[in-house]
């Protein structure tokens, strides 16, 4: 309870909103030192314990499960190939042959859909694992050493901050030229600061408390203890934002390609897929329809579980 | 709470496809409201209103209506007298202009022959985007208030022709020296129309200037409007919204031609649509690869689906509306083994990997992905670059590219202006040769039918140099693009110009 209470004394950080908290863990995390291993295990057996009460949770993983096992098989899913045109056959509506339908060039929109669930899962969790890499080592280095450095690393995250995540994502784009890589760099880096801050917030509430005074007093390194002890515990906010960072990483990848600077054609990103498509929207409203329902259902998907993870891994929110 | 909001947002998003069906099914023949403006929406802001600072579409459109220049050129392209009422041709190199007398700006100042040599003069001072159409002028000497002579340092052509073209409208000293820098946003013309306001972006007012020489024109107002997206334009027009759009996209023209309250306007336009080689470059410097790529790509098919019909595949490089445009030419034709064997002859049996640049324009990038995929049968790999205008422009001026997509408008509709840019040596990069392909011969032909007088000698120079210009293949020629426009039914008097640049003097809402 006294944990509780210093926390309570602490100014109140909008991004500490979330933190594995909570007082028994708190104490199995502080026991932690001697028992890791089997403790943690538990604590997180726990977590999916509760998030598997989270019926939506439960719905968006399930949907996400299948999206990842299409991406992986779409070779064995998609009945056509996602590039060959058939320039006699354009935009016919869903059929016995098509099942969604033909594009604008007359490919197959549900072979091209099914192939597209590789390019966004690739470009979210690529595009998530550079922010939270970047901006979680600039959070840590910058929580842990306080100071200086902080302030320096801080305010060049306000900076990127103050530009809107799709400008500076557009402005990179332009600068390096479009292409699946050159977009996943894009996303990733629009979206460091946000990682910084909240590892940056989870790091400063974390280093006070006395395991790491211990493993600082046993002589370990700084380097050590960011690693070893800080940053395991900071997990929890990292993967609530990990998740809807993938949901927003597909969305502005598909934005980029939407407005024509993101992935090159014939590659079956949705984005592109909606924007060939916009031309005809009152003539053939299912290639731009189709696609748009892949990218709603990924990205609904996505953020039930990112909603659902959040609850389980901070059960204090729930009272 | 939530759940109210909830509902009322459901309620909302079912009502709107009733409500907006229920607007569309209010169409009368006869205009609601405000029957003396004329309402036409085109896709984009004018960028300056005085012809010599600009020469773009959007620009031409607004101020066809507010100036007028020393020959008119018609909507079939011919060239009669305009503020001109006649010249006399002393010598090739000179000619004997009379005005019309009575004409008088929007200011209350006449024209007279002053206003004329200013026009000239100021237009290559200040170096107007469009001063190449009048290279050819040495001076204009004023004889007396309606008369003028104008001599040439050499020779040209389509001198007279040039002198209808919108940007070398007739404008007033004292009216461009009052406004100085703002005169670009305070145009004096002697056009029938007089500008009133333009609030950036989103519209542009005229109107009808009662002094006008030919008498008042038919409509009182113009309020010129912008909606970048196809789509929004045609649905503007439909709901009434707008009396006139100009550009229909391909996608909503058939709709719109279906529907009795609108009338519609397919017309054969003086575009070229084409891809070009980077001729500088490898491996597009040897002919027969680009005579290969030429004959690998189904033009034909391509630009049904690129244009859904409304567009006619090219054999050369000029539009049968053009004067001088050779129409002989046989074209290359769909002939995927032939072009297997000349890339074969030219060592690239197992093809290669290349790229094809486009601004991203939505028909262009369709053509550039349909290529993609008929490259790849004969074995070429091709990556498309997509870019926004005008970093492409400037990139493909430098020549980093290898093929890339463009258009050209031969604005005045004759021969010189849609050839002598594209393909004279002289022209390579942002002037408009971006193939950076050169033959003397074509040089020399384009440089003789540039200054000869002479019909026939330009007739034949031109129609020569068109065949070796389809022979050395530095372009794919792919479509003439039909112009769409489409007007309410209730509009009377609107004849699209094949230049684009419509007049509006008689046209007004029943």
């Amino acid at each position: 309870m006294d944990k509780d209470k210093e926390k309570d004394q602490q100014p109140p950080h909008p991004e500490a909103g979330y933190s594995i908290g909570g007082a028994s863990e708190q104490a199995g995390v502080t026991n932690g030192i001697q028992a890791k291993a089997p403790k943690q295990r538990g604590q997180w057996a726990e977590v999916w314990h509760r998030l598997k009460k989270n019926r939506m949770a439960m719905f968006g993983l399930t949907v996400i499960v299948i999206i990842i096992l299409t991406a992986i098989f779409a070779d064995v899913a998609a009945p056509y190939s996602y590039r060959t045109q058939n320039l006699r056959r354009i935009a016919e509506s869903p059929s016995r042959d098509h099942w969604l339908g033909t594009d604008e060039l007359g490919r197959d929109i549900f072979s091209r859909i099914i192939y597209g669930t590789r390019i966004s899962l690739q470009v979210g969790f690529v595009a998530v694992s550079i922010s939270v890499i970047a901006g979680g080592f600039l959070g840590a280095v910058s929580g842990y050493y306080g100071g200086k450095l902080d302030n320096i690393i801080m305010r060049l995250m306000d900076v990127l901050l103050a530009i809107p995540a799709i400008l500076l994502a557009i402005a990179i784009v332009s600068a390096f030229g479009g292409g699946l890589v050159n977009v996943m760099i894009a996303v990733g880096i629009s979206s460091i600061p946000i990682y910084a801050r909240i590892v940056k917030a989870s790091v400063i509430s974390i280093k006070e408390q006395e395991f790491i005074e211990a493993a600082r007093a046993v002589g370990a390194k700084d380097f050590r203890i960011i690693f070893k002890h800080v940053l395991p515990n900071a997990m929890a906010p990292i993967i609530v934002q990990g998740t809807i960072g993938v949901a927003i990483a597909i969305l502005s990848a598909a934005g980029l390609s939407f407005i024509g600077l993101g992935i090159q054609p014939p590659t079956p990103e949705w984005g592109a897929m909606l924007s060939g498509g916009r031309m005809f929207i009152r003539t053939a409203p299912h290639i731009a329809t189709f696609p748009g329902i892949a990218i709603m259902i990924t990205i609904f998907a996505l953020n039930l579980l990112g909603d659902g993870l959040r609850d389980a891994l901070d059960p204090r929110l729930k009272q | 709470m939530k759940k109210l909001l909830v509902f009322s947002l459901l309620a909302v998003l079912l009502a709107s496809p009733l409500a907006a069906r229920g607007a569309a099914e209010q169409v009368t023949d006869e205009k609601p409201a405000n029957k003396g403006t004329l309402e036409v929406v085109m896709g984009a802001d004018a960028r300056s209103l005085d012809p010599q600072r600009t020469n773009d579409q959007p620009s031409a459109r607004v101020m066809k209506q507010i100036y007028e220049t020393l020959m008119h050129q018609t909507e079939d392209l011919e060239i009669q007298p305009g503020l001109a009422e006649s010249y006399e041709v002393v010598s090739p190199t000179e000619f004997l202009f009379t005005l019309k007398r009575g004409v008088k700006f929007h200011n209350g100042e006449e024209l007279t022959s002053h206003d004329v040599k200013y026009t000239f003069e100021r237009m290559r001072e200040i170096n107007a985007p469009a001063a190449f159409l009048v290279a050819a002028l040495d001076r204009v000497e004023v004889i007396d208030d309606y008369n003028f002579k104008m001599v040439l340092n050499f020779p040209f052509g389509p001198f007279i022709a040039h002198l209808g073209h919108p940007a070398t409208a007739i404008i007033n000293r004292k009216a461009v020296e009052a406004a100085g820098e703002d005169y670009g946003r305070n145009p004096v013309g002697t056009g029938p129309f007089k500008f009133v306001e333009w609030r950036s972006g989103d519209a542009i007012v005229l109107e009808r200037y009662d002094g006008y020489h030919k008498g008042p024109a038919m409509s009182e107002r113009i309020r010129f409007r912008f909606i970048a997206e196809d789509t929004n334009r045609a649905i503007a027009l439909e709901t009434g919204e707008a009396d006139i759009i100009y550009d229909v996209g391909p996608n909503d023209f058939g709709g719109l031609a279906a529907n009795d309250a609108l009338t519609t306007y397919q017309t054969v336009g003086l575009t070229t649509f084409y891809m070009g080689f980077n001729a500088e470059k490898k491996p597009f410097d040897d002919l027969r690869v680009r005579r290969a790529i030429n004959l690998a790509l189904d033009v034909e098919l391509a630009t049904e689906v690129a244009f859904q019909g409304y567009a006619s595949a090219a054999k050369g490089p000029l539009a049968p509306t053009v004067m001088f445009a050779n129409q002989d030419l046989p074209g290359y034709g769909y002939d995927p083994d032939e072009a297997k064997r000349l890339l074969a002859e030219a060592g690239y049996a197992n093809g290669f990997t290349t790229s094809i640049w486009t601004n991203d324009n939505p028909i262009r990038i369709r053509y550039a992905e349909i290529f993609q995929e008929q490259l790849a049968q004969v074995g070429i790999t091709t990556r498309i670059e997509i870019m926004e205008f005008a970093p492409y422009l400037d990139r493909t001026a430098q020549g980093e590219h290898d093929m890339f997509m463009l258009g050209w408008v031969a604005v005045t509709g004759d021969a010189d202006y849609g050839l002598y840019s594209l393909f004279h040596s002289s022209q390579f990069g942002d002037a408009g040769n971006r193939t950076f392909w050169g033959n003397d011969e074509v040089d020399r032909l384009l440089d003789l039918a540039k200054e000869s007088p002479d019909f026939a000698e330009r007739e034949a120079a031109y129609a020569r140099a068109q065949e070796i210009i389809f022979e050395e293949a530095p372009w794919v020629f792919l479509a003439f693009r039909d112009d769409l426009n489409a007007t309410r039914a209730w509009v009377q008097g609107f004849v699209p110009h094949s230049a684009g640049h419509h007049g509006l003097y008689g046209v007004y809402n029943k």
